[in-house]
């Protein structure tokens, strides 16, 4: 009986006008989108490559120099574009992509996208992240706000009834005939992704296990779609009540609900204002070791600790350059305030992920669009990792050159200059994104709330309709 | 007629509930998204207050300090910051610079949740290393503001939608349709009549809550009665067009349910299609530049200014014969030199960065003569202008802060080269930072969507006029 529904729903799906037109055109529009997104993706990464190598030469062929000029003059990490960030551009667009390595300062990402576009980039990219999330559940709402209400309107339930037909597998072949085509559009769709990324020269990891994963969490969000359609369908009279309900839930869990979610996190646990946190850095830069101040207190205790430590009274006696000694302890210590400081922010995100995950209860775009950003590496966790490493790599960097200064010059000394051929020795930043496992695990939460709303969904379509 | 009709439409609103929920909806939404908004402009005026109070406060410790120094007692501060110098006062006691909220900034967030709103330029800063954005977590930027501006142009459409699908349809699913083709009206004014009246009422609710939400929230908003009146006169152009839409899918599509995809679809295109596909073609017809690249070249140009940096300082004393002329010490340090090289990456840079404005430029006109497009492009956009939060409010503050960090320094240069201290007497010629908001008129915005709509609705009535009578017959 399952069976039989399933074919004369799916016939009678494709022999209609609309289901024929809004397959293509969602088909179309898909086309366009990875299209586009291929070859931004391809641009930026050939962009990042020419840039990474054109800095490495700068920095390497520096000449004679001063190590801390040179640490002043700094050097900059790259973020690279990850293969699926050609199915999810997730946060991509909001976030810089290049990191200013310097002394004494932890500089934050420069230079998002969207800051260089028009008013017009807030209302959305045509990317195929766009397509899956809110393009899609509204054609599971075209294809299916009907399916039920039909049978009563076109009389045709009278006679569905003298079938014998039970309640759930009247529902399961309803069910499978609105699945088929989404799980077969969305396949399609995943797989030439998988195909052209292949294909593309990548300068990510590509592996289809996580395109493979994200495959599933979209399957899950439609699953959650086609029951909720379904569920209200089968509870309404008529077909229009049934797509104006249907609707609201698309407007609530897709447009109001992340907007709603944003503004009570921001408003629960704001970040500072840029300025403030730059202020908030520098009080307490200035209560600890400054490497560049020979005469404040903390240097004259630093100074007191060392020669004791050695047993000398003098610091012309010590093995190594005290100056660049105190230079990398002060790094350090302001290392340790930009630690503090980042962590502040780290922790008011957490808890604004927190409201997100809340609001995840009347909508379960959200949990989606976290767990495919992060699989894509493309979320705000993945833009942390990044940031984090390249700040690791900037205090390493920092204690390179300080170690120089310190091993080859004396107390007093001035006017050193490290060789030509030193700055190659600094070995090259480089950054992989979170495996897969990490990633799933980071995100188990937001994988419990997928599952609930899944469990829950169909426990309802299931248990509340007797509709025979 | 039209008073039957009048009648007939006011009760059976009001006894669907229509009107009931409606009003609800709308004060609960509007309340809710005019909240979110004065909180953000509540936060964003106190930012600004507690950053130039700082600056006051640390105005009196460098009045002090140099009260010290003056009187000759020994101070207790890094030697590099003590402000008789006037790259100290540069440095580490720059001015605010705030782009202060306009007064119905609470309309619409538009890019104030990407930018900051307010800087300190030190004599060091330029165009170049300015941060204008601010530390939003990129989630938030990612998802929006749910403020009245989103309302208005996302949510409103769709409660018309929900309000208008089935004017028609719903006559003749119901049979009443026969009973109404024997009345002495044709079928195109009575759906129109049956509209206007739905759009009579909706826009009744719609200003009506919205001067309710308004007084709740004790917003001046008569004080700011022009923006106002703008504000209710694009909500009025806007909700008239999707009902002019409304009526062409009436007239035109058949059953309610049809109605319904066609005017979803239509909302799908002119909301969320057209403006990111504008926005888009806009960025792969006059793409920006790479900001990396640029990052390369102004490496590389630091990289050769700083070992040319000698040479540099002689060129510039050459073309300032002045600095010369009025300082007999004729000494030399490290900001004399960095001045004069900064001065020459600044100068050799300005192509570079220009050519991102000129880019962000094209992009703007490109999109302004396309934007004829999409009522939902025009209304936001005039939106965000009332609201002071739109792209070129940003980049007009952006302009002037950088101008303002030209004449920071350029106040200051002379103090450098002529070798002069920093008294307690200049203190008061220090200059300050003043925003300067452009004027807006968004009428021209709104008589273009009323005119699109008159357009619509003649559309509609020349079209279907041998319609009408098939839509009476061929009904089931």
């Amino acid at each position: 009986m399952i069976s039989k529904t399933f074919i004369k729903e799916t016939k009678e799906l494709f022999r209609e006008g609309r289901v024929r037109i809004s397959l293509f055109i969602v088909l179309l529009l898909l086309g366009v989108a990875v299209w586009i997104s291929a070859k931004q993706y391809q641009n930026i990464n050939e962009q990042y490559a020419m840039a990474k190598t054109a800095e490495r030469e700068v920095w390497d062929n520096q000449g004679e120099k001063n190590p801390h000029s040179a640490a002043h003059y700094g050097t900059y990490a790259f973020k690279p574009k990850y293969p699926l960030s050609l199915v999810d551009q997730g946060v991509d667009k909001y976030a810089g992509t290049s990191i200013f390595l310097e002394a004494h300062k932890r500089n934050e990402a420069q230079f998002s996208a969207a800051a260089d576009q028009t008013g017009l980039a807030r209302f959305g990219d045509l990317t195929p992240d766009f397509i899956l999330l809110f393009i899609i559940p509204l054609l599971i709402i075209l294809l299916g706000y009907n399916s039920f209400t039909k049978e009563s309107e076109m009389g045709t339930l009278t006679l569905l009834k003298s079938q014998g037909i039970s309640s759930f597998s009247w529902m399961m072949g309803k069910w499978s005939a609105l699945f088929f085509p989404i799980f077969v559009k969305t396949a399609v769709l995943f797989l030439i992704a998988g195909i052209v990324l292949n294909n593309l020269n990548d300068f990510g990891v590509f592996n289809w296990t996580s395109l493979g994963v994200m495959f599933l969490v979209y399957i899950g969000y439609y699953i959650i779609f086609i029951n909720i359609v379904l569920l209200i369908s089968s509870l309404v009279k008529k077909s229009g009540i049934s797509l104006v309900l249907s609707l609201c839930v698309w407007i609530l869990a897709c447009l109001a609900a992340p907007k709603a979610a944003s503004n009570i996190a921001e408003s629960k646990h704001p970040y500072p204002t840029r300025q403030e946190f730059a202020a908030n850095v520098l009080k307490d830069k200035k209560e600890g070791l400054d490497g560049h101040d020979p005469w404040s207190k903390e240097s004259k205790l630093l100074e007191k600790k060392v020669l004791q430590e050695y047993g000398v009274d003098s610091l012309h006696q010590l093995p190594f350059n005290f100056s660049a000694y105190r230079m990398q302890k002060g790094e350090e210590h302001e290392a340790e305030v930009y630690f503090k400081h980042y962590n502040y922010l780290k922790e008011q995100y957490a808890n604004q992920s927190k409201v997100y995950r809340n609001l995840a209860a009347i909508s379960p775009y959200l949990p989606t669009r976290f767990l495919s950003m992060a699989i894509a590496s493309t979320d705000y966790d993945t833009h942390w990792d990044f940031a984090d490493a390249a700040e690791t790599y900037r205090i390493a960097t920092q204690k390179f050159l300080n170690d120089n200064t310190a091993q080859n010059t004396r107390y007093g000394e001035r006017g050193y200059k490290a060789s030509a051929n030193f700055w190659q020795q600094l070995p090259a930043f480089a950054y992989e994104p979170p495996e897969l496992d990490t990633v799933l695990h980071r995100n188990s939460s937001n994988m419990m709330v997928l599952g609930i709303w899944l469990f829950a969904s169909f426990g309802l379509m299931f248990f509340t309709t007797k509709i025979i | 007629m039209f008073s039957y009709n009048f009648k007939y439409e006011l009760k059976l609103l009001l006894r669907s509930r229509w009107i009931q929920l409606l009003s609800l909806v709308l004060l609960l939404i509007f309340g809710f998204a005019t909240y979110n908004g004065l909180q953000k402009v509540e936060k964003r005026k106190s930012d600004i207050l507690a950053a130039k109070n700082e600056v006051k406060e640390n105005d009196e410790m460098m009045l002090k300090l140099l009260d010290s120094v003056e009187r000759g007692l020994s101070v207790n501060a890094s030697p590099w910051t003590i402000p008789t110098s006037p790259m100290a006062v540069g440095t580490y006691h720059p001015r605010v610079a705030a782009m202060e909220p306009r007064p119905m900034a609470f309309l619409s967030t538009g890019q104030a949740d990407l930018f900051t709103h307010f800087v300190k330029p030190t004599v060091r800063s330029d165009a170049f290393d300015l941060n204008f954005t601010e530390m939003t977590s990129p989630v938030q930027l990612l998802f929006g503001s749910f403020d009245l501006a989103f309302v208005v142009i996302y949510l409103l459409p769709l409660l018309i939608i929900a309000f208008s699908y089935n004017v028609l349809s719903a006559e003749k699913e119901s049979g009443s349709l026969r009973l109404l083709a024997a009345q002495p009206i044709r079928i195109q004014s009575w759906v129109l009549q049956k509209l206007g009246l739905r759009f009579f009422w909706l826009v009744l609710l719609v200003v009506v809550s919205l001067i309710l939400v308004f007084v709740v929230l004790r917003l001046d908003f008569l004080s700011e009665f022009s923006t106002f009146l703008g504000l209710v006169g694009l909500i009025l152009a806007y909700t008239l067009f999707w009902f002019a839409i409304a009526f062409l899918v009436n007239l035109w599509v058949g059953s309610s349910a049809k109605n319904a995809v066609a005017l979803l679809g239509l909302w799908v295109t002119f909301v969320l299609l057209i403006p990111s596909v504008l926005n888009q073609l806009g960025n792969t017809i006059y793409p920006m530049p790479s900001r990396n690249l640029m990052i390369n070249e102004m490496r590389s140009l630091k990289a050769e200014v700083t070992e040319r940096q000698d040479e540099i300082l002689d060129n510039f004393l050459r073309d300032h014969p002045e600095y010369a002329l009025n300082d007999s010490t004729q000494a030399r340090g490290f900001y004399h030199r960095y001045m004069a090289s900064q001065k020459l990456i600044r100068e050799e840079l300005a192509p570079l960065v220009n050519s991102f404005e000129e880019q962000l430029q094209k992009q703007q006109n490109w999109i302004a003569r396309y934007k004829w497009l999409s009522p939902a492009v025009l209304s936001q956009e005039s939106l965000n202008k009332m609201a002071g939060t739109a792209k070129s409010d940003y980049e007009d503050y952006r302009k002037q802060v950088v101008a303002f960090a030209e004449k920071w320094r350029e106040h200051l240069i002379p103090f450098l080269y002529n070798n002069q201290d920093f008294t307690q007497a200049d203190y008061g010629d220090l200059p300050s930072f003043d925003y300067q908001t452009k004027s807006n008129n968004p009428w021209m915005v709104i008589i273009a969507i009323l005119l699109m709509s008159i357009g619509l609705f003649a559309t509609g009535f020349v079209l279907s006029k041998n319609r009408g009578r098939n839509i009476i017959l061929n009904q089931g």
